[in-house]
């Protein structure tokens, strides 16, 4: 809390400027830019391959990119520096398509994991944080369960829960329900709804555009490793200056039925 | 008939003698090669040197591409003699052996680690693990558990590898049986009583791996 009051609310929180990433001859990322503000939710859509997801994992370098500045409260991430890395990707959260939960922990011992061995806090003051944590995604009863005995939804809950546990700033969600049959999808939407509502600043790709539209503060649609439009929800989803966003956006209403 | 039981029967403690030293053989070359083949698993997977990659390979090529006893012979008799290093025999059998599963642990181990998901690597360092850290909380308790199955097979091959020990004079089993059926003349009894030894070690050390295997599987977890 104490760092709110030195920081300018009025600059992001998060700046991405001019990443790019190229795969062999492929080029994923284009010189993208993003900017977010404390407690802003934005949502990137946009055809599969669109770098979407390369552009989540390159904010917190999973990705390494080939160029491009990732500012966070306006300080320069040193991705060359192991420890630096370390500490910063502890303030991004990162929730992945396919979970990505420790197979061989329990839900509470995944969510205890960064407490004991990154953020160094005692055993049973961790267990009780981590139990926190899956209470506030509604899992305090699975909390001996092991992920091959949760469902699709619990799993993505947990590791909600594991990100939440080491106090991130911002979080970076990508696709966290692509993976999901479709009645597990609103249980995870509603634990991310009410994380907006509590002030989170999340980045969030996502194919579910209704669920976008009613989240977003931002709307962000990408093709080809770039960004070519982003505004509010109504705009970009309706009535998008681009005709490939609009081309892309009644495409997925109508899949969507 | 009684002469081969009366064989058996006074040369079976001197013989289980020797399966005990065949034990030790293989548990010492099974965790001598476990030290060995799990960091050259390691670096073979994760280490950006190309360089001591290929060193990996070209040990375990060495390794997997000489018999057994050319390999105990090389070093009791040339290797260890050359350097004037004065080994017993059982030292040397158990290091020789130890290098050698280290060669085919290190196999086991690098599949075993390559089967977990990269998606684990991923998760541990979004949470603001280092790699090592990564590796030792996520990667090897799952790769390990992987493992088990390759072990036993690692320790039955060990097992019976351990009987050629007997050409540089290791006093065990093999030896023994060879030693009584010598001056009993009852080579049938005798073999058939060490292999039958031979099989019920191999048959108590995977059973126990096996039900190591299903006390550390992770509930619900098939692979």
């Amino acid at each position: 809390m104490n760092d709110v009051a030195s920081f300018d609310h009025s600059l992001p929180i998060l700046d991405i400027s001019h990443v790019t990433k190229r795969y062999g001859g492929m080029v994923i990322l284009d010189d993208v830019s993003l900017s977010i503000r404390r407690g802003e939710i934005k949502v990137l859509i946009g055809p599969s391959g669109a770098g979407k997801s390369t552009l989540l994992q390159s904010v917190n370098f999973l990705v390494k990119p080939d160029s491009g500045t990732i500012r966070l409260e306006g300080k320069p991430v040193d991705a060359s520096s192991k420890q630096a890395l370390c500490r910063y990707r502890q303030q991004v959260g990162m929730i992945f398509q396919d979970f990505n939960l420790f197979d061989h922990l329990t839900a509470l011992g995944n969510v205890e994991l960064g407490l004991v061995h990154v953020k160094k806090i005692r055993r049973n003051e961790a267990r009780d944080r981590a139990m926190q944590e899956l209470e506030r995604v509604g899992l305090a009863d699975r909390a001996h369960h092991y992920p091959a005995q949760l469902s699709g939804g619990q799993k993505q809950r947990v590791s909600i829960a594991r990100a939440l546990a080491m106090d991130p700033k911002v979080m970076l969600l990508d696709e966290p329900t692509s993976a999901l049959d479709p009645e597990l999808i609103g249980e995870v939407h509603a634990v991310i709804t009410r994380l907006g509502e509590a002030g989170m600043t999340m980045i969030l790709a996502t194919h579910q555009i209704g669920y976008a539209r009613n989240l977003a503060n931002e709307v962000v649609f990408m093709e080809n490793g770039r960004i070519l439009e982003q505004g509010p929800p109504e705009k970009i989803l309706e009535h998008a200056e681009l005709e490939r966003t609009r081309a892309f956006c009644s495409r997925i209403a109508d899949a969507r039925g | 008939m009684t002469k081969g039981w009366t064989a058996i029967m006074d040369g079976f403690s001197y013989m289980l003698e020797g399966a005990w030293v065949n034990l030790v053989v293989v548990l010492g070359a099974l965790g001598f090669g476990f030290a060995l083949g799990l960091p050259m698993a390691l670096v073979q997977v994760y280490s950006r040197s190309a360089f001591l990659r290929k060193c990996i390979g070209a040990y375990v090529w060495f390794f997997r591409g000489i018999p057994l006893l050319v390999c105990l012979f090389l070093f009791y008799f040339g290797l260890f003699e050359y350097l004037g290093w004065n080994l017993s025999a059982f030292a040397v059998g158990v290091i020789v052996l130890g290098l050698i599963s280290a060669a085919y642990q290190s196999q086991i181990l690098r599949g075993a680690i390559l089967a977990v998901s990269e998606g684990q690597m991923k998760a541990g360092r979004a949470l603001g693990l280092s790699d090592g850290q990564t590796i030792r909380l996520v990667v090897l308790p799952q790769a390990l558990r992987m493992a088990i199955p390759g072990w036993s097979n690692e320790y039955s091959i060990l097992l019976k590898d351990s009987a050629v020990t007997y050409a540089l004079g290791v006093s065990e089993l093999m030896a023994r049986a060879h030693h009584v059926a010598s001056r009993t003349y009852q080579h049938l009894y005798l073999y058939v009583t060490a292999g039958l030894l031979f099989m019920t070690m191999t048959w108590i050390g995977t059973r126990l791996l096996r039900s190591l295997q299903e006390r550390l599987t992770i509930p619900g977890f098939s692979k």
